[in-house]
């Protein structure tokens, strides 16, 4: 019993300092004004337009120009990073008031979307590997794979000939990602909005813009509003669009990101990548740890309650906590993520706050395992026990509690942690709907570094020690039961 | 006036039909063994005075009262009636103390000093005094029964139950857990014993009831039963197992 009492204390004990040492999100907060803060959505990495500086602050064309407007219009607004396809997504459903996330205007998402004016005129280029001298036409595609971010513009161009030119298109949900591919040989080319291209060519990312092929004329950047709603931003964001460019604020903007002046990084070694990307990875691996635990105390509430009704003598009680252990465990993560924050709030027509997305589906999740754990636990339990139990007169309910759970939960801690083990890595899943934990957090660094090795590297290991750790607590708590 | 009756008791699992109808009376300080081959439902009947099985047809009377009845608390009836099991059932969580004291602590029966009196009282009794800190993995089959049987005394039960309460048991442990029930049945308690020891219940019943095929196909006194037993099946059952 000694033994139970230690792990629900070290748990709470590291609940404590990391609810201390972690904030629920990673946004950022533009300086006070009256009003509404205005959640505004945006991608994680679509350098210059917005990505992560080394002080982990949001920066780029995108974000500086929002700033400009705001300060000028004195409205509020909150960055939510989410990525591309989750900012227009949560755009459709109502979870953020507007984006700006490069995105182009296009009829199709008029019909969804009110844009502002447009501020930035692009089009699409061609990418490949630093030094690939062989691709200087569509035509040499053939046959090969070309990576491309889904819902970008450089999608519908590459998608427009692919079948012209007989190439494979490989569809990623962010640009690192999809450059990785690419200098990984996986693809030959990429397909991206010229800046883009241009800006990461001038970081060193590995890759080198095609120049012989045209820029395919297309995207004009705008920012975007559900349509028929917050049309005061709107006004307020053309309006202040305006005034900075005729303040020639935005040229400045401009020509910081991608004049001749532009910055471009210092090399920097290893060690001062690894040593600069600690404090935000460390606070993802708080988010990680915050949401596994919190999730986990649902999922176990979760648990008890239908465990209990699995082992229960009604049979409606039985079946209901069947059906809820059918839909959780049968449903990937990542679906059950999507459904919860994007498909719930468009269907019901309110505003789901990230974290409390994130947990539920963590919680329903684990919840279903956790079910099983302890109907196993229970059922693990010899029947002579409750019989005992009840022959001397106990009733069913304190015959539980007293004498069969006691005997359970100690079966039951070792599924528990391994319960535990999936959870954790289970949140890295969320990465999808924007939560900044420890995947996301390796994600956005390699946004701005493009050091995917590294990077990786060290997330990997710091899942793995906490990993590890918790294996070998389980292991002990095993045999150190197992022995009385 | 019986201090158990038994009324047209029967009990099926589905289809099964396990106790087939069942009426006999159990007086006062009377010592009852049951007999019988296996699958004969002698222990489902005897699960069946406590409900541990629940009944599908008859009437189980206990103290003028019809446990079988819906109203009546269950668990107010078992408080009287202590059950041996053939596999002990202690609490392995538990140490030998504990286990004899929980019950009645737990149900406000008695204060946690007297109850441990009470279980220290019953240690002596069963010759386990210096068990009292041991847990039942500790234990032998032996020891364990006798815990057993002080757990179920210590809730001061009118009625004993005992389920094959020696089957378990290596032989050399057979006499410990039978002399504790010879104490007891000349004490007084009234009790109903599922049995494979034909030389207890010979010696120690008042009455000894023969089940085959869910029904009771003979009883009397033990020096009937087994002397003169009348009927055929009783006969075969005896000449296999003397």
């Amino acid at each position: 019993m000694k033994a139970l009492r230690t792990i629900w204390l070290t748990m709470a004990l590291l609940l404590l300092t990391i609810t201390g040492a972690a904030g629920w999100t990673g946004a950022a907060t533009a300086a006070p004004a009256s009003g509404k803060t205005y959640q505004i959505g945006t991608d994680i990495t679509f350098a210059p337009f917005e990505y992560q500086d080394a002080s982990g602050k949001y920066v780029g064309i995108d974000m500086d120009l929002m700033e400009a407007i705001a300060k000028d219009q004195n409205f509020k607004y909150e960055i939510k990073p989410l990525g591309f396809n989750a900012a227009v997504q949560a755009l459709e459903s109502n979870q953020v008031d507007g984006v700006i996330a490069g995105m182009s205007i296009t009829d199709e998402r008029k019909l969804k979307f009110d844009f502002s004016e447009s501020y930035y005129d692009s089009g699409v280029s061609m990418a490949v590997r630093s030094g690939n001298e062989d691709i200087k036409s569509y035509g040499d595609l053939r046959g090969k794979k070309v990576a491309v971010k889904t819902g970008t513009q450089g999608y519908t161009v590459a998608e427009s000939l692919a079948g012209e030119y007989g190439f494979t298109i490989v569809p990623f949900d962010d640009s690192a990602q999809m450059y990785d591919d690419v200098k990984g040989g996986n693809s030959v080319a990429t397909f991206d909005d010229k800046p883009v291209l241009a800006y990461g060519q001038n970081q060193g990312n590995g890759l080198q813009v095609v120049e012989e092929i045209e820029m395919v004329k297309g995207g004009s950047y705008g920012f975007a509003v559900s349509k028929g709603q917050n049309a005061e931003l709107l006004k307020m964001f053309n309006d202040g669009l305006t005034n900075v460019r005729n303040s020639g604020e935005f040229d400045r903007i401009l020509a910081n990101y991608l004049g001749e002046n532009a910055k471009t990084p210092a090399t920097q070694s290893t060690w001062g990548l690894i040593q600069e990307s600690m404090p935000p990875l460390l606070k993802g691996l708080g988010n990680t740890l915050l949401y596994t635990i919190v999730s986990l105390l649902f999922a176990s509430i979760l648990g008890l309650v239908f465990g209990f009704m699995k082992v229960s003598h009604n049979r409606v009680l039985r079946g209901i906590a069947t059906v809820y252990v059918d839909i959780f465990r049968g449903i990937p993560l990542i679906v059950l993520a999507f459904f919860i924050y994007f498909g719930i709030p468009q269907a019901l027509g309110f505003t789901m706050p990230l974290f409390i997305a994130a947990i539920l589906t963590l919680s329903l999740n684990a919840g279903a395992y956790v079910t099983e754990i302890i109907r196993g636990g229970i059922q693990s339990i010899d029947r002579g026990q409750m019989e005992a139990a009840r022959s001397l007169g106990l009733p069913y309910r304190r015959a539980m509690i007293k004498i069969i759970l006691p005997q359970a939960v100690r079966i039951m801690i070792p599924s528990f942690i391994n319960q535990m083990v999936i959870t954790l890595k289970d949140t890295s899943i969320l990465s999808v709907i924007g939560l900044v934990e420890l995947t996301q957090s390796g994600k956005i660094i390699i946004a701005r570094t493009f050091e995917s090795f590294t990077i990786w590297s060290v997330v990997m290991v710091m899942y793995l020690i906490v990993i590890i750790a918790l294996t070998k607590l389980a292991e002990r708590m095993e045999r150190k039961l197992r022995h009385g | 006036m019986g201090k158990i009756r038994v009324e047209g008791l029967k009990k099926s699992y589905g289809t099964n039909q396990v106790l087939k109808g069942i009426d006999i009376e159990v007086k006062q300080g009377e010592v009852l063994c049951v007999i019988g081959p296996s699958g004969s439902g002698k222990s489902t009947f005897l699960r069946c005075i406590n409900l541990l099985e629940d009944i599908t047809d008859g009437r189980v009377v206990v103290d003028d009262k019809d446990i079988s009845d819906k109203g009546v608390d269950i668990n107010k009836v078992r408080e009287n009636i202590g059950m041996v099991f053939q596999h002990f059932n202690l609490f392995p969580h538990f140490n030998v103390l504990k286990n004899i004291m929980f019950a009645p602590v737990e149900l406000g029966k008695q204060s946690a000093e007297q109850a441990r009196t009470t279980a220290l009282r019953l240690l002596e009794r069963v010759g386990l005094s210096d068990k009292a800190d041991a847990y039942p993995h500790q234990l032998s089959g032996g020891q364990k029964q006798r815990v057993a049987i002080a757990r179920a005394l210590a809730m001061n039960p009118d009625i004993m139950l005992f389920d094959e309460p020696t089957s378990a048991l290596d032989p050399e442990m057979v006499g410990e857990v039978l002399g504790v029930m010879k104490d007891l049945a000349r004490e007084g308690m009234t009790m109903m014993v599922v049995t494979h020891e034909m030389g207890f219940a010979r010696e120690v019943a008042d009455r000894v009831v023969f089940m085959d095929g869910g029904y009771i196909v003979e009883e009397g006194p033990p020096e009937e039963v087994f002397g003169r037993p009348k009927h055929e099946r009783t006969i075969s059952f005896l000449e296999k197992v003397l």
